[in-house]
């Protein structure tokens, strides 16, 4: 490693960050086109990528480099948060953007690559360092990661110090407990754990982010969060959109692998861990992993009446019909996988002792939202409950996406001589405080890999206990298969069952 | 109110925005609860258009205005959006306008649109014993469902569809509480050591003057003998179709009359006798409507007539008070208990 510069002031300098090459696998696929490739265009438009630079498009069709950067452009101009594409600085950046073509199995491929690195290298002094992203299918990890290895494309961290590899691996990180502990086992033939970053995009997303921020830089709010003053919490990943063209990989992956075990227990982590000794990566995820060890494993009850499956058939998205998920292409027209998910956890520690969490995630809902809602406790009736009727409790509602901000129920008198109370709310958001469209995660998260912080990536802890909670409910639903699908209309929040849970305990999903 | 425009229902937060961003050195958007209103395309549409806007300058809130166009021929859903609101304050309205064949999209189109832990309002203009495709899918969402039992072809039959609603859906009536002046005036006269358990005849005119928008005239004054008779535990022994009934060892009669200024159906006169011979004659007065002026008297004497401020009068009043009430009112339900016995005989 090189010695950091004493030029720098910690915390001041973004840009003292070294140089590397991205290698971008599947860069054919939607996700460069429409996340990845964008990101680095407003990374680099915005001056924040090392000044030497490249990045190289690893795929296995025929393209030229040009038809490449071509399809890039097309690509930018329509995803980009920054658009329309800067033609000035395009013209030059795209002269680092090179293509690759090979099978993800083939030596001479690798051994093309390799040399072709090292040309880069020597072009734009990228001294060695790497970054392999990798968005391809999870088949392919383990062999993508061999080869590597085997033509010295990642080092050995224990005899390589002048230059760096690192390796993103998009999800799902196995499919269940034993292939992710099975894929575990073959990158770490090859790779240190820190040279591997599990990313995990809602991670990168600025209002998850501000979630550690909201907690530990606010002292009022830290008071209140625990078991004395929270009655129950509610993180909701709603999509209004279906699954589109994604019916193979949907078929395989349901909603629980897809969005729940990820991305909503990422948002259940940051949202009840303990305050961190530092901000250190490692401190961080140490606090993140406690809380999903404290996680109440699930009873074959609990699998029974608290685990709440669904599939969205015919209905309604924004006036227009929409289909059920079994018309969808490629998808078993008597499929069982579930497009809905609701389910109710306890963390077994000191401050969550007996505050149920509830978590649900859906596709077809009537409206795309992601966000955490912490319900208080009633404040006690003797005074204002009017004619038997409780006022609402006070909720704190983290918005990640979209209307990105924070909002707070409280109630309130009614102007007037009579006292009738009227729940209002106070409402923070991002865009009327800050103006300016924040980055995309991939841009945070890319930007992060290059300087080494993998704060916002998945440690191989916090994954493996994430399944080994959702596990036994893959395991259930194996034993147990469906038998209402489809249960809830396109454009509705989800099964009768999911309402039923909350009814039982008195309480209601909230609409967003 | 901004004259709506026509937006796709994917579109209608987008277009809100942009809308908001083009008078936002104007206007102030503010929201204190969602408002659902729901009514079939009649000439009352716009007396409720009416009453809807007072609301939204007393209390901003989001409006989703449902009409339902049962005669048009041409099938479809269409949706505007507009501001509506005096002064700097103001906030959004959501017109939804359907034909019949698709009703069954309008709960998909509301969804996505009520704003979060705000409490869910909804006036539902129509008569709620017939049945209507959009009452129970709407119903669920609303913490409070506001009635207008004008709207009932059956005084009976409506009271009895709002006594089966459950208990954790708060309800109210505009016709109810267009009598609250009146409520409270009888209330004030026995508030101070007189016995209500002394009344023994009472005697109710209302306005009968019917409009295209008010024709069952009856119904205000029908609930207000009935809100006595059930706080006094009357009997009923006898209805006739003119309106007069007899209780155990008590009477009462609905009397007709037409007052040009005065809304429809509103009571204009309230006459009460007691067991020991005082009466109570409370009219109100010509000029000044929502005044009404009190006399007393009994064998041995007549009081100096005074006057009692029953609210005003005004269109759209009685929604206001009845947006921010919390709870169903236990005298509500217990009238209306009590009118299915009275109306029996299908006299309302």
């Amino acid at each position: 490693m090189y010695e950091k510069c004493r030029l720098e002031e910690p915390g001041r300098m973004r840009r003292n960050i070294d140089p590397c090459i991205l290698v971008i696998f599947g860069a054919t696929g939607d996700l460069t086109g429409r996340k990845l490739l964008p990101a680095i265009y407003n990374l680099g438009r915005d001056g924040t990528l090392p000044a030497n630079f490249a990045c190289v498009g690893f795929a296995r069709r025929e393209k030229t480099h040009e038809q490449f950067r071509e399809e890039l452009k097309g690509d930018i101009n329509q995803h980009s948060r920054t658009k329309p594409i800067d033609e000035g600085f395009w013209h030059h950046f795209q002269e680092q953007i090179y293509y690759h073509q090979s099978e993800f199995d083939s030596d001479e491929g690798y051994e093309k690559l390799a040399l072709f690195l090292k040309q880069i290298d020597n072009r734009y002094a990228t001294r060695g360092n790497r970054v392999f992203y990798l968005s391809v299918q999870p088949k392919f990890f383990p062999i993508i990661i061999e080869q590597l290895k085997k033509h010295g494309l990642v080092y050995n961290v224990h005899e390589v110090e002048d230059r760096w590899s690192r390796v993103i691996i998009e999800k799902p990180f196995g499919h269940d407990s034993q292939s992710a502990a099975a894929l575990q086992g073959e990158i770490s033939k090859h790779l240190d754990e820190s040279q591997i970053y599990r990313i995990d995009h809602y991670l990168g997303k600025e209002t998850v982010q501000n979630i550690l921020v909201f907690r530990f830089a606010n002292a009022i709010f830290e008071s209140l969060w625990n078991y004395k003053h929270v009655d129950h919490v509610q993180i909701t990943v709603a999509e209004d959109i279906g699954i589109g063209t994604r019916g193979h990989f949907f078929e395989e992956q349901g909603l629980l692998r897809d969005i729940v075990q990820n991305h909503v227990m990422q948002l259940l982590s940051l949202m009840a861990m303990e305050p961190p000794v530092s901000l250190s990566a490692d401190a961080i995820r140490d606090e993140k992993v406690k809380v999903v060890k404290s996680i109440r494993p699930l009873s074959e009850e609990d699998l029974k009446e608290t685990v709440i499956r669904g599939q969205y058939g015919k209905g309604f998205i924004h006036g227009e019909p929409a289909r059920g998920y079994r018309e969808e292409q490629d998808v078993d027209p008597n499929s069982k996988i579930e497009t809905y998910l609701a389910l109710r956890l306890f963390i077994d520690n000191w401050r969550w002792a007996g505050v149920p969490f509830y978590l649900r995630g859906g596709k077809r809902l009537p409206k795309k939202g992601t966000e955490i809602a912490v319900i208080f406790k009633d404040a006690p009736g003797v005074l204002f409950n009017m004619h038997g009727k409780k006022n609402d409790p006070n909720v704190l509602v983290i918005r990640i996406q979209p209307d990105e901000g924070i909002s707070m129920k409280i109630n309130c008198k009614v102007p007037g001589p009579s006292s009738p109370i009227q729940p209002v709310k106070m409402d923070f958001r991002y865009g009327s405080y800050f103006g300016q469209s924040p980055p995309e995660a991939y841009e945070r998260l890319i930007w992060d890999c290059i300087s080494g912080d993998s704060t916002l990536f998945a440690r191989v802890d916090e994954v493996e206990q994430s399944w080994a909670i959702y596990t036994p409910i893959l395991q259930y639903w194996s034993i147990h298969p469906p038998t209402d699908f489809p249960s809830y209309p396109s454009g509705s929040w989800g099964p009768k069952k999911a309402d039923e849970l909350m009814e039982k305990e008195n309480r209601a999903w909230r609409l967003l | 109110m901004i004259t709506p425009q026509v937006v796709q229902p994917r579109n209608i937060e987008s277009e809100l925005i942009k809308l908001w961003e083009s008078l936002s050195k104007e206007k102030l958007r503010a929201c204190l609860f969602n408002l659902m209103v729901v009514n079939q395309l009649s000439p009352r549409t716009s007396y409720i258009r009416e009453i809807v806007q007072k609301v939204s300058e007393k209390y901003p809130c989001r409006v989703l205005f449902i009409t339902v166009d049962s005669d048009t021929k041409k099938e479809g859903l269409t949706t505007a959006i507009s501001v509506v609101g005096s002064g700097n304050i103001a906030c959004d309205y959501i017109d939804i306008v359907a034909s019949q064949s698709e009703l069954g999209k309008v709960p998909f189109v509301i969804l996505p649109h009520l704003v979060p832990d705000l409490p869910i309002l909804m006036l539902w203009t129509e008569d709620p014993s017939i049945d209507h495709p959009l009452f129970t899918s709407l119903s669920k969402l609303a913490h409070r469902i506001i009635f207008d039992s004008e709207s009932a072809a059956s005084l009976l039959a409506f009271s009895q569809k709002v006594l089966s609603i459950k208990k954790s859906t708060d309800t109210a009536d505009l016709n109810w509480a267009r009598i609250e002046g009146w409520r409270d005036l009888i209330t004030s006269l026995f508030h101070s050591g007189r016995d209500p358990n002394q009344i023994q005849y009472m005697h109710i005119t209302y306005n009968a003057r019917e409009t295209e928008v008010f024709c069952h005239t009856k119904v205000q004054s029908f609930y207000l003998l009935a809100w006595v008779a059930s706080c006094l535990g009357w009997k009923l022994q006898q209805a006739s179709q003119a309106c007069d009934f007899t209780f155990e060892g008590r009477s009462a009669k609905l009397e007709k009359t037409e007052w040009e200024e005065l809304g429809s159906g509103m009571i204009t006169a309230v006459y009460i006798e007691t067991e020991d011979g005082v009466s109570f004659d409370m009219s109100r007065i010509h000029c000044e409507p929502h005044h009404v002026m009190i006399k007393t008297s009994s064998k041995e004497k007549c009081e100096m007539p005074y006057p009692f401020v029953l609210g005003k009068t005004a269109t759209g009043q009685s929604l206001v008070k009845e947006i921010i009430t919390k709870g169903t009112s236990t005298h509500y339900l217990n009238t209306l208990t009590a009118i299915l016995a009275l109306d029996r005989g299908g006299i309302c």
